[in-house]
């Protein structure tokens, strides 16, 4: 993918990252893909963003996974759009995720910390 | 899963649908970002290409979207296939000769694995064969035996571990209809058989318990769908029909499925009738006791039956088998005579026939050996051949890398071609099997040589298998020319397009490589084709020890017919006479064992005089001299049989007429049997006991030359001949030596033994020469096999010879032009060509050398009378081989010997 150079801070997203993200995300409601990229960018405070390009094929994946379903209905403006929301494996999967996430972090962390 | 499978099918089946949601999502993903663009102040213009530049590639991001849900993979097989079959069909000439090659290949193994299907491993066509077990009753030298009826009974009722215990024994019977006499092969079973193994009748109703309680009173038979189908053209009428068996009425009461045979592999019943009639039915291994007309049902002297029982659910063999054992110990305290050591053994119904399968396996998994190294040979070939046309597509390949195709992309499309190409060969071999294995069905083996019915169809598993092979086959043929034709060498190859004098052909590379392989396996396989063959004529050139000449054999079943002692032994006295009557007959005389027939008859012996265990058993079938110092492999003669076989005797007397029951019993013996058990001394006047320490005794009154008595390979065996005057059979094969050619005497034997008992069968009529031919007729197929085998290798392996040595000239044109015109002579540069080929063909024959030296060990026990390493068939083999190897190379060298130097240089 390629870099969009007008904006210093995107950053690129490893895979698993992007996924984990997005499931958060989704965690709140269901939104569409539009909906997600912009939540990413204005929670992580425009640091994190990611290109459409990245974005679909990783719902997509999710779908095809079984983490995430998919159902068209009317956005804010009344528009046909296809929403998205957690499934009970892809709820399952962000707890697991988030853990795993949490104690690398941690780990990561104390190493910076102390070593 | 099935929601993902599910997901994937509606991708498939509604593409159209999919694709224009995933077009509608991304559009309104940009009409967004436009939208919000225009409302931060951009011009809608402006707003749109900003949008379009933050997206990124639409289309990319919709292939992978696809890729993700799995679309991608089947567009590219897709489209992979649809571009192998048009490159497949723009070459026909390279696509014909490839799956000929895999063919030839695949199609080997088909027929060899159909083969192996039809003996070991298709399942009975019984109810749950995993919960049926053979109940074998027996002797530690010969455990697979059988039990009588009342030690079948008390295993029956006194066990805890089978649901139910069914007695079975393979009997023959002659049929009697509209005058014509046939001899038919089927089963006398107990009551409870067809309950037991789960097999209803297809029309009326099988045996049950209530035919079987009393002795004669059930005359009732059940027909196997063949022999309804042959005798009865199929009509459902024949149900309360009254056929004649053996002479007797019996009133037919059903017929058995299509699809059921028997419940013994190999074996097809064409009549099942119950165990209380073996009065009239004789079971031939009944026949020996010395009685003529013993109850079957109540004597433990003749073990003619063998069991079959269901595990009650839970019940494993191992506990089965112990659980069996103390009513065995039971059996031998209450009834030594008879009873003593015996053993039980459970086999599973689902693993065949224990004797036969050991041997079967060893031969299969040679015979598998062998069609899998034509199939390595034939892959290697193909290599070669994808090689060749790869350096020929490179700038194909190299344009396509260029445009930005990913490795793993490419390879992937050579390998589909590849898998297509082995399809294309496995479907051929298919054919090519199924015609082979039609022809093997048009020749069947002699009868009593191979088991009587295989059943060769191609089943699902075979299909599978072929199936199977070809993917299998397709990878690994394809894979490494895929690998290298992909290597990205893009520079040297888009710009020069053909390799010259820079590229060093000769070295060892893989093509190369790959001939050598090809050149050492068929040098193995042709070497292992060449043992067989001689070891093959080997056989043939053992003496027999008797005149195997002008001698007619001539079964006579008359066990079929219920005849007392006096009117058999009336009956074997018309016959020689009548026999001997004929012109052209020298002598006739009666056995009870055919030389070299396969089958032989065991005793247990004590010698007077001399104590030693007493194994008093008997058995059919098998190797004499697998049994042990106390045995003896015996025949029972009619007078005249050692002047009629052409046997002389050595010392003492032939039987006479003075020999009759009342008299003292009498045996002849044979030169191995008076060296073995008496040394330096002389034999005649010995005396010994078949029947225990007790005797009664026979003396020896003669000794006979040795001769070969079950197989020609056999080791000096002892023997002995009992008088047929002393010892009463049932079951003599009519012995005639002619003055002339034999077989033409055949009809007139039947027509003499037929004018005596028109209702007795006389089949099988056949001459000694022929049964000798016959024992031999396993050797001879697979010698014919391998050697068939070992010469498509050859032929293979001359072929991608030849490919490769071809294709080097071709690729050398411009060299050997400026070689010529430097100044070489032909002579030199065919000599240059021939000693680059023969180099490959050298090492592969060393190689190929060095793993016959270790291979061949392991076919030790197929061979006789050579060793694994004989030289001469080494050498033999390396000549038959270096002469195929020098024609291949030949015919390309010579080309490259006749390169115009002039056309050469111009030459691109």
């Amino acid at each position: 993918m390629k870099q969009n150079k007008t904006d210093p801070f995107k950053t690129d997203l490893l895979q698993g990252t992007l996924e984990l993200l997005v499931l958060r995300i989704l965690g709140s409601g269901q939104l569409n893909g539009w909906d997600i990229m912009q939540r990413i960018q204005i929670v992580s405070g425009d640091v994190l963003s990611v290109t459409p390009g990245s974005l679909y094929p990783a719902l997509h994946r999710l779908e095809e996974r079984g983490l995430v379903s998919a159902e068209w209905g009317a956005s804010e403006n009344n528009r046909r759009a296809k929403f998205y929301r957690l499934t009970t494996t892809g709820r399952k999967q962000l707890e697991a995720e988030r853990k795993t996430w949490e104690r690398f972090t941690d780990a990561v962390e104390l190493i910076l910390r102390d070593a | 899963m099935l929601g993902r499978l599910g997901r994937r099918l509606r991708a498939l089946l509604r593409r159209g649908e999919m694709e224009q949601e995933l077009d509608e999502e991304l559009r309104y993903h940009l009409e967004r970002d436009v939208e919000q663009n225009i409302s931060g102040g951009m011009s809608p213009e402006e707003a749109r290409y900003a949008a379009r530049r933050s997206f990124g590639g639409v289309e990319q991001s919709k292939e992978q979207c696809r890729d993700a849900r799995g679309l991608g993979l089947i567009d590219d097989l897709w489209q992979d296939v649809r571009y192998g079959v048009r490159m497949l069909i723009k070459r026909p000439g390279f696509t014909l000769i490839a799956v000929a090659i895999l063919a030839l290949g695949i199609g080997a193994n088909t027929a060899i694995f159909s083969l192996i299907n039809a003996t070991l491993w298709r399942q009975l066509p019984v109810s749950e064969p995993e919960s049926l077990v053979y109940v074998h009753s027996g002797n530690p030298n010969n455990p697979y035996s059988n039990a009588s009826y009342p030690d079948y009974v008390e295993f029956r009722d006194q066990n805890q571990v089978f649901a139910g215990l069914a007695a079975w024994a393979g009997i023959s019977a002659s049929i009697n209809s509209n005058d014509q006499t046939d001899l038919i092969v089927g089963a006398i079973v107990s009551g409870n058989f067809f309950d037991l193994i789960g097999v209803r009748a297809a029309l009326g109703r099988a045996i049950t318990n209530e035919d079987d309680r009393t002795p004669g009173a059930h005359p009732v038979v059940v027909l196997g769908h063949g022999l309804w189908q042959r005798r009865f053209g199929g009509s459902a009428g024949v149900i309360g029909q009254q056929i004649s068996l053996n002479g007797q009425s019996f009133t037919i009461i059903g017929v058995l499925p299509n699809d059921y045979r028997s419940a013994f592999p190999n074996r097809v019943d064409d009549f099942y009738v119950p165990m209380m009639m073996q009065a009239v039915m004789r079971p031939p291994r009944a026949g020996y006791s010395g009685e003529m007309n013993p109850d079957l049902l109540k004597v433990r002297r003749n073990r003619w039956l063998s069991l079959i029982g269901r595990l009650k659910p839970g019940v494993t063999m191992e506990q089965a088998q112990a659980a069996l054992v103390p009513i065995t110990k039971q059996q031998g305290e209450l009834y030594p005579d008879t009873n003593r050591n015996r053993i039980l053994t459970l086999t599973r119904v689902s693993d065949g026939d224990p004797e036969s399968r050991s041997q079967l396996r060893s031969v299969a998994s040679l015979l598998l050996t062998v069609v899998g190294i034509v199939l390595l040979i034939a892959c290697a070939n193909v290599a070669n051949l994808l090689l060749a046309r790869a350096s020929a597509r490179r700038k194909e390949i190299a344009v396509r890398l260029a445009l930005g195709a990913r490795r793993a992309r490419l390879v992937r499309q050579l390998l589909t071609e590849s898998l297509l190409l082995s399809l294309l060969g496995g479907a051929a071999g298919l054919l090519l099997a199924v015609w082979a294995v039609d022809a093997l069905k048009g020749a069947p083996p002699p009868p009593g040589v191979l088991p009587v019915s295989l059943d060769f169809s191609l089943d699902g598993r075979v299909l599978i298998f072929t199936l199977a092979l070809s993917a299998v086959t397709g990878i690994v043929f394809g894979i490494i020319p895929a690998l290298q034709a992909s290597r990205p060498d893009l520079v040297s190859t888009l710009k020069n397009d053909s390799p010259t004098l820079n590229h060093n052909h000769w070295r060892f590379n893989l093509r190369n490589g790959l001939v050598i392989t090809q050149v050492a396996l068929s040098f193995m396989l042709l070497i292992g084709a060449g043992l067989f063959l001689r070891s093959l004529w080997q056989a043939q050139a053992i003496r027999t020890g008797f005149d195997e000449t002008k001698l007619l054999t001539a079964p006579l079943s008359i066990n079929l017919l219920r005849y007392t002692r006096a009117q058999g032994r009336e009956f074997y006295r018309q016959v020689v006479e009548r026999v001997e009557a004929l012109p052209g007959v020298e002598s006739a005389s009666l056995t009870r064992v055919v030389p070299l027939s396969g089958g032989s008859s065991i005793r247990g012996m004590v010698i007077e005089g001399r104590t030693g265990p007493n194994s008093n058993f008997r058995s059919e079938g098998g190797n004499p001299s697998a049994g042990g110092e106390n045995e003896l492999s015996l025949s029972v003669v009619g007078p005249k049989y050692f002047q009629t076989v052409g046997i002389s005797l050595l010392a003492g007397r032939d039987f006479n007429e003075q020999d009759t029951e009342d008299k003292p019993g009498v045996l002849i013996v044979n030169e191995t049997f008076a060296k073995r058990h008496f040394g330096g001394q002389d034999a005649l006047g010995k005396r010994l006991s078949l029947e225990g320490e007790k005797g009664p005794w026979r003396e020896i009154i003669g000794i006979a030359r040795d001769s070969k008595y079950v197989t020609l390979g056999e080791a000096a065996t002892p023997f002995a001949y009992l008088p047929l005057s002393q010892n009463h059979e049932t079951g003599m094969t009519l012995l005639v030596r002619a003055s002339n050619e034999p077989a033409g005497l055949a009809l007139a034997v039947r027509q003499a033994v037929q004018s005596i008992e028109r209702n007795l069968p006389v089949t099988n009529i056949r001459t000694m020469s022929e049964q000798i031919g016959n024992s031999l007729y396993a050797a001879r197929m697979g010698a014919v096999l391998i050697a068939v085998f070992g010469g498509l290798a050859l032929l293979l392996a001359a072929v991608g010879l030849y490919g490769v040595m071809a294709y080097a000239v071709s690729q050398r044109t411009r060299e050997i032009g400026i070689r010529m015109a430097l100044g070489a002579r032909t002579t030199d540069v065919l000599g240059l060509v021939l000693r680059e080929g023969m180099t490959l063909v050298a090492i592969g024959a060393a190689l190929g050398l060095i793993g016959a030296l270790i291979g061949t060990r392991l076919l030790v026990s197929f061979l006789y009378g050579i060793s694994p390493v004989d030289a001469a068939t080494f050498i033999v083999t390396a000549i038959v081989l270096s002469v195929v190897a020098f024609v291949a190379n030949f015919i390309p060298a010579r080309r490259a010997m006749k390169v115009d130097p002039m056309v050469a240089l111009r030459y691109e």
